[in-house]
């Protein structure tokens, strides 16, 4: 028996996405994930001066901006040559870490928990389908925690803004490292903050996170995919501190390696977009958004590494770390984001022990009439690249290539269906009308398709565009 | 009743939404007012509204949607998905509610560019479900600088023809909230006082006097820098930032007072200039953000 399903909108996420499944026998057969808005930020930002880069480049991520402002500022920092002091990269990163706590622990209890655990009785926590397990006690313990969750994942967002001045869309991270000196007051009020975040985490999200996994064990077996995995590195290469959680590295059949920016390439067959006419410069070539290409579906791109699509995010890292077994799976990956979560906090508390107070980062900086830079970071749903060129002191050229790209990709010319489609190939759907199997899984990648949509870049050839 | 002690006026700025809400509350509790639908409408932007209501704390959010409201739509939180979610925003239609939207409304294509959800096989835009929803609410919010004058998301050459939502709702009557994002509070307050009181007052661009009336330059702790003319020179510096581009002396919130986060900052605490994220015409008119000199011979503009 042939069916086809689609889930329009894939509530419980950042942004618009639908899913389109084709199932043969009650198992998934054809998957596409279609990303359904677009603004065109690379086009928006050419012409703008590149200081604005780092505030503009937020607005693209209503829960993930700090993100953008550390791919922005670092890709700034290499254009204008500027090597931010040891201490500015401790205090913006403990920024980004502020927002992976935010981030995980929002996705964690506001977007996946209600998949597994029954809420409420009102409209907004009114489920569609039958497939509850937990214990009744373990069942309303985890549902008051999806309220407790809210006071934490504020408090991570006000720890940003001590350093932040706001969140979201914050003011702090910039060129050099943040705006503002750290103080000893601003030093003791986080680490105050960040105890009580610990403390839910420990006693709360990690134990809430087993206990689902254990009730639904058949997806170790589902939302596997390809098995590559891909970082930029997080929380690495510190002068002194060395790495603390991820070297950049890739792992795929031929083992692992170290991560080559060059080998990233971005395709365009399957999305919205074509060639421009009038491409007007050396080496790149300007896209259009077109929605009636024959057999686009999307407005996600497909950035491949050596021609494969990797999977990014927390589980990848974890694995790439050597802090987690080799194991890619839904609920892997959704107890991955929990132990980042904890592992996260223990990396803030090392940078926070390490601020010395009053030390001033900042200074006049002078942009250059021409130059290019590139900011790579891992970031809460994994490898974030901002690309930029500078004429005449204004942006020329800024591509964007978020983790929501890597992860929720369209297929390829070569056959190669995007990560997330690929992992929800071979899944069993228990009731086809209500097909919670689909969403269960592709919610383990935390997809953001404000993040993933809004791509409109030059490269260089047709069909694949190549970063620089 | 409950007795009104108007503390002194900067502290009476951070309580107006505690207070509000309180009263709404108790109002609830005794049954003097029904809780009220709400549809939250994100459309095209970056869902950061959500996530900053998500960040109150005076009320907090999980106070609001369990007490005060009944969230109807949320594309962001709500447990159903797929035509399951669709069939409850369009069940709304059917009885009173306000309307809450986040997001620009894309026009090019039919408004293709951004589609929310399918509805009976077919794709549901964001433009043909504001139209809908934004005909028959009771009260319509504009959350955040995408909807109420298209935003980010119309920055230019916009691509998508982004506009806010009242170039789309053009005979509706609707309370402004800009920002990007709004704080909690502006968008709280302003839902208890709809639940009180009915509208607030506003201003002759429909934003609530209660947050938007006074200047952030007029309340600024750095203004005493200004008058004597003292300017920062880079970011960092502990002295007035209109040479480096604030945007305090054109935007009004009560940003100075509030301030963000459970009150713990703002952009100007943080030795940053305000961008005007609150005012119209945000972010082409307020840009560039950052410039170290602005009292420069401009040649190219």
């Amino acid at each position: 028996m042939n069916k086809r399903i689609i889930i329009n909108p894939l509530t419980r996420i950042s942004g618009f996405l639908e899913i389109d499944v084709r199932i043969e026998n009650n198992v998934v057969v054809d998957a596409k994930t279609k990303g359904n808005l677009f603004r065109g930020f690379e086009q928006m930002l050419v012409g703008r001066s590149p200081f604005d880069a780092v505030y503009f480049t937020q607005r693209i991520c209503g829960i993930c901006s700090a993100a953008h402002s550390m791919a922005s500022s670092l890709a700034l920092e290499d254009a204008l040559k500027i090597e931010p002091m040891e201490q500015g990269r401790y205090l913006r990163d403990i920024i980004h870490c502020c927002e992976f706590l935010q981030n995980h622990i929002r996705h964690f209890y506001q977007y996946t928990v209600p998949d597994f655990v029954k809420l409420g009785q009102n409209t907004l926590l009114e489920t569609d389908h039958h497939d509850f397990r937990l214990a009744k006690e373990i069942n309303n313990r985890i549902a008051q925690h999806y309220l407790d969750s809210l006071a934490i994942s504020r408090s991570a967002h006000q720890m940003l803004a001590v350093l932040g001045g706001k969140a979201p869309h914050n003011h702090g991270v910039f060129i050099g490292g943040i705006t503002t000196k750290a103080t000893s007051e601003k030093v003791v009020l986080i680490d105050s903050l960040l105890q009580k975040i610990v403390e839910f985490i420990d006693e709360k999200m990690i134990p809430d996170v087993y206990d689902i996994a254990h009730y639904y064990p058949e997806y170790f077996k589902l939302g596997g995919g390809y098995g590559n995995l891909l970082s930029y590195g997080s929380f690495h290469n510190y002068k002194e501190l060395g790495t603390l959680y991820t070297n950049p590295l890739v792992l795929s059949k031929k083992g692992l390696e170290v991560f080559n920016e060059n080998n990233i390439e971005e395709k365009i067959d399957y999305s919205y977009y074509k060639l421009s006419e009038k491409t007007d410069k050396q080496n790149q070539a300007v896209l259009e958004p077109d929605m009636d290409k024959k057999g686009a579906y999307s407005w996600v791109k497909a950035p491949r590494y050596n021609g494969l699509p990797f999977e990014v995010g927390p589980l990848a890292r974890l694995i790439l770390s050597g802090n987690y077994i080799n194991r890619i799976s839904a609920m892997d990956r959704t107890i991955a984001r929990a132990l980042e979560t904890k592992k996260i906090a223990e990396i803030m508390k090392i940078l926070l022990k390490q601020i010395i107070p009053d030390v001033e980062m900042q200074q006049k900086y002078d942009l250059p009439l021409s130059a290019s830079g590139r900011g790579l970071v891992d970031t809460t749903r994994g490898a974030l690249g901002h690309w930029l060129e500078i004429k005449n002191q204004k942006i020329s050229f800024y591509q964007i290539i978020t983790p929501s790209t890597w992860d929720f990709s369209t297929r390829d010319e070569n056959g190669y269906r995007g990560v997330a489609e690929e992992a929800l190939i071979g899944t069993p759907i228990a009731n086809p009308d209500e097909p919670v199997e689909i969403g269960r899984i592709l919610r383990s990648f935390d997809p953001c398709m404000s993040c993933a949509t809004h791509v409109y870049s030059p490269g260089k050839k047709v069909k694949t565009i190549k970063v620089f | 009743m409950n007795k009104l002690i108007l503390p002194p006026e900067d502290l009476s700025n951070e309580a107006i939404s505690k207070r509000l809400t309180t009263n709404a509350l108790n109002n609830v509790n005794n049954g003097l007012i029904n809780k009220k639908n709400l549809v939250y409408l994100e459309l095209n932007g970056c869902s950061g509204n959500i996530i900053s209501l998500l960040n109150g704390q005076n009320p907090d959010f999980e106070y609001a949607f369990t007490s005060m409201v009944n969230i109807l739509y949320s594309n962001s939180l709500m447990v159903s998905e797929g035509e399951k979610a669709i069939a409850k925003l369009m069940n709304a239609l059917e009885g009173d509610y306000i309307l809450a939207v986040e997001g620009a409304v894309a026009l090019k294509n039919n408004g293709l560019y951004n589609i929310i959800g399918s509805w009976k096989g077919k794709p549901l835009t964001g433009l043909e479900a504001i139209k809908l929803l934004g005909e028959k609410a009771s009260h319509i919010l504009a959350v955040g600088a995408c909807a109420t004058h298209g935003g980010v998301s119309a920055a230019k050459p916009n691509p998508s023809e982004s506009v806010g939502i009242n170039k789309v709702l053009t005979n509706k009557k609707m309370i402004m909230l800009p920002g990007c994002p709004v704080h909690p509070d502006w968008f709280l307050g302003t839902l208890a006082h709809l639940l009180l009181y009915g509208e607030p007052d506003t201003d002759n661009l429909n934003r609530p006097l209660m947050f938007y009336s006074t200047l952030i330059h007029d309340r600024c702790p750095r203004r005493p820098f200004f008058d004597r003319g003292i300017f920062a020179e880079k970011l960092s510096d502990k002295t007035c930032l209109f040479k480096l581009g604030c945007r305090g002396p054109v935007t009004r919130t009560d940003c100075p007072t509030r301030q963000w986060n459970g009150h713990v900052n703002w952009p100007i605490g943080d030795d940053t200039p305000c961008i005007g994220c609150a005012q119209f015409g945000f972010p082409d008119a307020m840009a560039p953000f950052i410039s170290y000199d602005t009292t420069r011979v401009v040649k190219d503009e």
